[in-house]
C-alpha cells in the first residue's frame, strides 16, 4: 500500500491489515508457498469442526464462543479423544460434577489415562 | 464401571479376536510371523489369562509387538483401566522393565522419535502423504504408532482397536472423513480401492515391522549398562542460556538397571549454580528415564530451574555419551537440552561463554569450559580458527581457560571449531560480520490458558541472530546462526478476523519473553463470553542490532493461546 495514503479510519485499519499480512518478515514464512497455506501450530488436533486446540485456519477465530459452550459435544460425541475425555469408553463420568459447563468449568477434570 | 466392563465384552468378540498364535486360524494369504516367545514368569501370570500362550512360549498380542517405555506403559495403563487388570506398583514396575527391554526396540528404532520421549513439540517429518496423517496424526502424533513394531496381523487388530473406541477413527479409516471434510473428494469413486485405513496400515506393515536387523542385532547386544562413575554435562534452557557440569551416577546395589545421579550445573550466562539429586531406571540397556529435582523454592516461578524434572536421555552403545532432555511443566514445556559425556584423564573441552565473535573486534575475552585441561598452556596452544588471533591466556585451571582474541576484519563468517592442542570443540563459536537478520525461537508456539484447577501452558521465546551466510541472502539454508540477542518483547496482532481483539486478552510477554497465558474459562469482558484463547504475534526488537536503514531488526514468533488439553497421554511413571 505504499502508493496509497488512508484518509479515514477505516482506510488506516484496512492499511493496517493488509501491512501485517503482506510486509513482515517472519522466519516461517520463507517464500511465496508458506504465506497460502495457514500453519496449524505442532501439537493440535487436526480434526476441525471447528477443531479443539486451533481451527482449520491455524487461528482461534473459528472455535466455539466460548469452547465450554459445546463442550459435551465434545466430549460425548469422542470427537477430540487425545484432547477431551471421551464419553463411550474411557471417562463416562468426566461431566458428572458439572451440571452447565459454561459456569462450573473449573469443576472438569483433567484425565490421565 | 462393570457396566463399562460388560459392553466392553460384548465388544470383544466383534473384534475378531482369534489368538495369533494358532497357524490354522488366520488369513490363508500368508504363514503367520514368527512371535517373540515371553520370558517373564510374572507377565505369563499376569497377562496369560486373556493373552492365551501357544507352544512355542508367545503370548498373543504381545508376542507381536515391541515398543519404547512409554508405548508399554500406555497399553499397561489401558489394561488395567479397561480391561479389569490389577498390579501392584512392583509388580508394574518389574512387567515394564521386562516388556520395554525384551520386547523393545533398538537405539537405531528409538532414535527417530526419541523427541516424543523427550515431550517436544516438533514439526514432524515422518508422515508420508495426506492419507496417512487423516488415519493416523489427526488426533496424535504420528509418533504414537512409530513407537510400537508389530506384525502385520497386530497392526490391523490396532485399528480395530480404534474403530471400536473412537467413532471418529471409523469416520477416518473407513470413510476417510476428517472431521469438517466431507467433500465429494475424499472418498475414492473405485469401491476396491483400499479404504485410508488399509493404506495406513499397508504403510506401518511396511516401516513399523516386527522383525528387523537393527532388533536382532541389538537383542543379541542388550546388556543392563555399567554407568557408574562422573558424566561432564553441557546444557542448554531456552531463556535462559547454557549451562555446564557434571553428574554422579551411582549404581543401585539391588537392580543392574537402576541408578541415582547427583548433578551440578552453572550458567554461563550468571554464574548460578543448580545442585539436583536423582534416580533413573534403564531399559533396553540405552533408554534412561528418570527423575530429579533441585530445591525450589516456596513461590518459585513455574520455569524455576531447581523444579521436579523428568529425565529422558538416549545411551550411546558404546555407554560414552548420553543425549535427551530434562523436562517439567503441565505441558512439559520447559527442558533443559543435555549432552553427557564420561569424564576421562584425557582434556575435554564442554563449551564457551560466548557463541560469537564479530570481525574487527580485539581484546575479546572468551571462556572456555572443559576438563583436565593441562597444567601449562601457551596462546599457540588454543586455536579458534582462521581469522582469530589468541592474543593471550589471562588465567587457567584444569577446568577453564579464559583468553583474550582479535579478529580480523577480514576473517570468513561462519561456525568455528575450537582447538585446544588435541582436543576439539567442534562448531563452538561463530564468527561474523554483522547481524543480518534475527528469528524468534520458537517460530510458531501454543500456549495454554489455565487456573488453578487446570494448570497453564507458558512459553518461552528466545530472539537468535543470523548471518546472511557464504551466499550473500539471508533467509537460505547456508545462513550463520549465532545465538541469542539482546531484544525487547511486544505482543503484536495477528489479524484473523475484522475487529480482532485477541492480544488485550491471551496473556502477557515479559520482559525476557516469557509468556504467561489468561484465564481458561469464559470470559464475560469479551464477545458471546469467548474464552481468552487468540493468536498473535511475538514480536522482538533487537536493542543493539540495526538494518541497512538504522532501524532495529525485528523478528516474529506466531503464538497461538488456546484452551486447556483436558486429556493428557502421559506416562511419567516410567521414571520412577
Amino acid at each position: 500500500m505504499r502508493h496509497m495514503r488512508p484518509l479515514n479510519k477505516k482506510a488506516a485499519r484496512i492499511d493496517d491489515y493488509v501491512s501485517t499480512l503482506t510486509e513482515d518478515v517472519v522466519g516461517l514464512q520463507d517464500g511465496p508457498a508458506a504465506q497460502q497455506r495457514p500453519h496449524v501450530p505442532m501439537g493440535c488436533a487436526l480434526m476441525f469442526s471447528p477443531g479443539w486446540e486451533v481451527d482449520s485456519a491455524g487461528g482461534t477465530a473459528g472455535l466455539c464462543q466460548p469452547v465450554e459452550r459445546d463442550i459435551y459435544d465434545c466430549f460425548s460425541t469422542c470427537y477430540w479423544p487425545a484432547q477431551v475425555p471421551d464419553h463411550l469408553n474411557n471417562a463416562p463420568d468426566w461431566t458428572s460434577k458439572c451440571a452447565a459447563a459454561t459456569k462450573d468449568w473449573r469443576n472438569l477434570d483433567i484425565v490421565f489415562p | 464401571m462393570r457396566i463399562l466392563l460388560a459392553s466392553l465384552l460384548l465388544v470383544l468378540p466383534l473384534l475378531g479376536q482369534k489368538p495369533q498364535a494358532s497357524p490354522s486360524a488366520g488369513s490363508a494369504k500368508s504363514t503367520p510371523e514368527e512371535g517373540i516367545p515371553v520370558t517373564s514368569q510374572l507377565v505369563i501370570s499376569k497377562c496369560g489369562g486373556c493373552h492365551k500362550q501357544d507352544d512355542h512360549g508367545n503370548l498373543s498380542r504381545i508376542s507381536w509387538e515391541r515398543a519404547t517405555p512409554e508405548g508399554w506403559e500406555q497399553a499397561m495403563k489401558r489394561m488395567q483401566r479397561t480391561r479389569g487388570v490389577r498390579l501392584a506398583p512392583e509388580e508394574a514396575r518389574s512387567i515394564l522393565k521386562y516388556l520395554a527391554s525384551d520386547h523393545g526396540l533398538a537405539p537405531a528404532e528409538a532414535t527417530p522419535i526419541d523427541y516424543y520421549a523427550e515431550r517436544r513439540t516438533v514439526d514432524e517429518t515422518n508422515i508420508p502423504n495426506d492419507t496417512v496423517k487423516g488415519a493416523c496424526a489427526n488426533c496424535h502424533a504420528m509418533a504414537r504408532p512409530l513407537s510400537w513394531r508389530r506384525s502385520k496381523e497386530d497392526w490391523t487388530l490396532l485399528g480395530n482397536l480404534h474403530v471400536a473406541l473412537y467413532p471418529t477413527a471409523d469416520e477416518a479409516f473407513r470413510l476417510g472423513l476428517v472431521a469438517g471434510n466431507y467433500g465429494p473428494d475424499r472418498a475414492d469413486p473405485d469401491p476396491n480401492a483400499p479404504t485410508p485405513g488399509e493404506q495406513a496400515l499397508t504403510y506401518l506393515s511396511k516401516v513399523a515391522p516386527l522383525h528387523t536387523p537393527e532388533w536382532s542385532a541389538w537383542r543379541a547386544r542388550m546388556r543392563p549398562p555399567k554407568l557408574a562413575g562422573r558424566w561432564l554435562v553441557s546444557a542448554n534452557v531456552l531463556g535462559h542460556g547454557r549451562f555446564y557440569g557434571e553428574m554422579l551416577v551411582e549404581a543401585s546395589p539391588t537392580a543392574d538397571d537402576e541408578f541415582t545421579t547427583k548433578v551440578k550445573l552453572t550458567s554461563l550466562r550468571d554464574g548460578s549454580t543448580i545442585t539436583r539429586t536423582g534416580k533413573s531406571v534403564v531399559y533396553a540397556g540405552y533408554a534412561w528415564r528418570g527423575r530429579s529435582t533441585g530445591t525450589p523454592a516456596a513461590n518459585a516461578s513455574p520455569d524455576n530451574l531447581q523444579s521436579e524434572m523428568r529425565e529422558v536421555l538416549s545411551l550411546s552403545p558404546d555407554q560414552s555419551t548420553a543425549e535427551g532432555r530434562w523436562f517439567w511443566g503441565q505441558y512439559q514445556e520447559f527442558g533443559f537440552d543435555v549432552k553427557l559425556r564420561r569424564a576421562s584423564a584425557d582434556p575435554t573441552l564442554i563449551t564457551m561463554d560466548r557463541t560469537s565473535l564479530k570481525t574487527g573486534s580485539q581484546a575479546t575475552r572468551v571462556r572456555l569450559i572443559g576438563e583436565s585441561l593441562p597444567a601449562d598452556i601457551a596462546a599457540a596452544d588454543l586455536d579458534l580458527g582462521a581469522g582469530v588471533t589468541v592474543k593471550r591466556i589471562v588465567s587457567h585451571t584444569p577446568q577453564e581457560i579464559v583468553a583474550e582474541v582479535d579478529v580480523a576484519s577480514n576473517a570468513v563468517s561462519g561456525k568455528r571449531d575450537v582447538a585446544l592442542r588435541r582436543s576439539v570443540l567442534e562448531s563452538a563459536i561463530a564468527v561474523y560480520d554483522r547481524v543480518d537478520y534475527i528469528k524468534v525461537s520458537p517460530d510458531a508456539a501454543m500456549a495454554r490458558l489455565g487456573s488453578e484447577r487446570h494448570p497453564k501452558g507458558y512459553q518461552q521465546f528466545e530472539a537468535i541472530g543470523y548471518q546472511r551466510g557464504a551466499d550473500g541472502k539471508p533467509h537460505t539454508a547456508d545462513d550463520v546462526e549465532l545465538g541469542p540477542v539482546d531484544v525487547s518483547w511486544s505482543v503484536e496482532e495477528f489479524y484473523s478476523s475484522y475487529n480482532d481483539d485477541d492480544k488485550e486478552f491471551v496473556g502477557s510477554l515479559s520482559s525476557t519473553g516469557f509468556f504467561t497465558p489468561a484465564s481458561d474459562g469464559p470470559n464475560p469482558q469479551r464477545q458471546f463470553s469467548r474464552n481468552n484463547y487468540g493468536n498473535v504475534w511475538a514480536v522482538a526488537t533487537a536493542k543493539n542490532e540495526k538494518d541497512k536503514d538504522g532501524k532495529p531488526l525485528t523478528g516474529k514468533g506466531y503464538l497461538v493461546v488456546t484452551v486447556p488439553a483436558y486429556v493428557i497421554f502421559d506416562q511419567p511413571e516410567v521414571g520412577q
